[in-house]
C-alpha cells in the first residue's frame, strides 16, 4: 500500500496510469539457484485505487463498521483535526502544493492512458517479435509437409517411371546382344566363308593340277604307234559315219 | 515565527541526527528492479525503453572507450532527475541545491576524464587547449583562455546545477508566497499570480529534468573529447 502511495506521488509514476500505479513491485521469483517452477503470471491490471491513491482496500475495511461514507469521513475529520489543531498550517506551501498537484493531475489524465498504451506496445511488439520467428517456424514445417507428401504422391507414380525405365533399358540391352549376336555370326561365317573357299581352291587346284598331270601323262604316253592306230580308226569310224549319213540322207 | 525562505535549503536534521542520508537513499525506492521475465509491467517496461533511449542517445557520439562510463553516468542521471523531480513536491528537501553535494559530483567526474584524457592520449587532450585554425598571434591568449576554460568546468558543472534549482525553488516559494498573501486582499491579483505560479510550476519541473540531463550531457563531451 505504502510503494503505491509513494509511486504517485512521485513524478516518475506521473507519467503510468493510474491503473499501473499498483502493480507488483518487488517479486522474488527465481533468486534460488535450485528453482525450475513455472513462474506465476503476472496480475492484468493493477491494485484498485479511488481517486488514484487510496486502495480500495481501505474502503472496503470501513465498510462493515461506517459504510460507504467512513473513509470520507475520516478523511474530512482528518483534514479538521489537522487544520483546527494547527498541526498542518496553511502557508505559501500549500499554494505551492496546490499548484504542483494541478499539474501531477493533469498530466497523469491527460497523458496516461496515451503512455499506458505506449508501454503496452512496447510488450507487444517484444511478443509480436517472438511470434513472427514461431508463425515462421510453423509455416516453414508447414510447407515442409506438403512438400513430403507431393514426394510421397511422386514415389506412388514412380514405378510406373521404373517400369517404363527398366522396359527402355531391357531393350537398349536386347538391342546390343542382337546386334552383337549378329556381328558374330557375321564373323563365324565369314571364317566359315573362307575355309570353305580354301578348301574348294585346295580341291580345284589339285584336280586341275591332277588332270594336267594326267593328261600330260597320258599324252606323253601316246606312242607315235598308238598315235597312228588311233588317227587310222578314226579315219576310217569318219568314213563309215560319213557312209551311214549319206545312206540317211538318201533315204 | 519569522518566515525565513532559506530554511528550506538547510540539511535537514532531526534530533541532531542528519537526515540527508536519508534523503539520497530513498528515491531508490522508487525504481523497480526488473524482475526476471521476459514481459514485465509497465513501469519496468518504460523504465527500460527510457533507460536505454537516453544511453543511445548519449552514447553514440562516443567511441568504445567511452561506453565504460555508461553505468556510472546513466545512474547519476536517473539520482539527478529523481533528486530534481521529487524536490518539487511541497515540504521536500532537494540535496541538489547543496553546493557540496553538486561539486562532489562534478570534480571528481570532471578530473577522471581530464585524468584519462592526459594519460592515455596527452597529446590529444592537450591539443584540446588550442582550438582549429587560429591565427598565429593569437595562439598564446588563446591557451591561456582555454586553460581557464578547462578549470572552470567543474565550479561551472556543479554551479549550474546548484544556482538553477535553488532559484527555482525561491522564486516558487516567492511567488506562492505573494499569492498567498494577496489571497484575502485581492483574489483577482492573487488569481493571475496563480496561474504565473502554474507556469512556473511547468517550467520548474521542465528544469529539473533538463538540468539533470544537461550535467550528464556535458560530462559526456568532456569524456567524449578525452577518451
Amino acid at each position: 500500500m505504502l510503494s503505491r502511495l509513494v509511486l504517485v506521488s512521485a513524478n516518475a509514476a506521473k507519467n503510468s496510469s493510474p491503473l499501473g500505479a499498483g502493480l507488483v513491485q518487488l517479486s522474488r521469483l527465481h533468486t534460488s539457484p535450485n528453482s525450475q517452477a513455472p513462474v506465476p503470471p503476472l496480475p492484468e491490471k493493477g491494485g484498485k485505487t479511488r481517486h488514484g491513491i487510496f486502495p480500495e482496500e481501505l474502503f472496503q475495511l470501513l465498510y462493515p463498521k461506517t459504510g460507504v461514507t467512513g473513509p470520507y469521513m475520516l478523511g474530512a475529520g482528518l483534514l479538521t483535526y489537522f487544520l483546527s489543531k494547527e498541526i498542518y498550517i496553511i502557508n505559501h506551501e500549500t499554494i505551492s502544493a496546490a499548484c504542483m498537484a494541478t499539474v501531477i493531475i493533469y498530466s497523469v489524465k491527460r497523458f496516461g492512458p496515451d503512455v499506458a498504451a505506449f508501454a503496452d506496445k512496447l510488450n507487444e511488439e517484444k511478443l509480436q517479435k517472438a511470434e513472427e520467428v514461431k508463425a515462421l517456424a510453423v509455416a516453414s514445417l508447414a510447407q515442409a509437409i506438403e512438400d513430403e507428401k507431393k514426394e510421397q504422391w511422386g514415389v506412388e507414380g514412380q514405378h510406373l517411371l521404373f517400369d517404363a525405365k527398366r522396359n527402355n533399358v531391357a531393350m537398349l540391352l536386347e538391342t546390343n546382344w542382337r546386334e552383337r549376336v549378329h556381328t558374330v555370326h557375321n564373323e563365324v561365317k565369314k571364317r566359315l566363308d573362307y575355309q570353305i573357299a580354301l578348301q574348294s581352291l585346295h580341291r580345284r587346284m589339285e584336280q586341275e593340277h591332277m588332270v594336267s598331270w594326267v593328261e600330260k601323262n597320258v599324252v606323253s604316253s601316246i606312242t607315235p604307234q598308238q598315235e597312228k592306230t588311233s588317227i587310222a580308226k578314226c579315219i576310217t569310224d569318219l568314213k563309215s559315219l560319213a557312209k551311214i549319213q549319206q545312206a540317211k540322207a538318201t533315204v | 515565527m519569522m518566515l525565513n525562505f532559506f530554511d528550506q535549503f538547510m540539511s535537514p536534521v532531526l534530533l541532531g541526527i542528519p537526515l540527508i542520508a536519508l534523503a539520497l537513499l530513498l528515491p531508490w525506492i522508487l525504481f523497480p528492479n526488473p524482475a526476471a521475465r521476459w514481459i514485465n509491467n509497465r513501469l519496468i517496461t518504460l523504465q527500460g525503453w527510457s533507460i536505454s533511449q537516453t544511453t543511445h542517445q548519449l552514447f553514440t557520439p562516443l567511441n568504445q572507450g567511452g561506453h565504460k562510463w555508461a553505468t556510472l553516468l546513466i545512474s547519476l542521471m536517473i539520482f539527478l532527475i529523481s533528486l530534481n523531480l521529487l524536490g518539487l513536491l511541497p515540504y521536500t528537501f532537494t540535496p541538489t541545491t547543496q553546493l557540496s553535494l553538486n561539486m562532489a559530483f562534478a570534480v571528481p567526474l570532471w578530473l577522471a576524464t581530464v585524468i584519462v584524457g592526459l594519460r592515455n592520449q596527452p597529446t590529444i587532450a592537450l591539443g584540446h587547449l588550442l582550438p582549429e585554425g587560429t591565427p598565429l598571434p593569437l595562439i598564446p591568449v588563446l591557451i591561456i583562455i582555454e586553460t581557464i576554460s578547462l578549470f572552470i568546468r567543474p565550479l561551472a558543472l556543479g554551479v549550474r546545477l546548484t544556482a538553477n534549482l535553488t532559484a527555482g525553488h525561491l522564486l516558487i516559494q516567492l511567488i506562492a508566497t505573494a499569492v498567498f498573501v494577496l489571497l484575502p486582499l485581492m483574489p483577482t491579483v492573487a488569481i493571475l499570480t496563480a496561474s504565473v505560479l502554474f507556469l512556473l510550476t511547468l517550467l520548474e519541473v521542465a528544469v529539473a529534468m533538463i538540468q539533470a540531463y544537461v550535467f550528464i550531457l556535458l560530462l559526456s563531451l568532456y569524456l567524449q573529447e578525452n577518451v
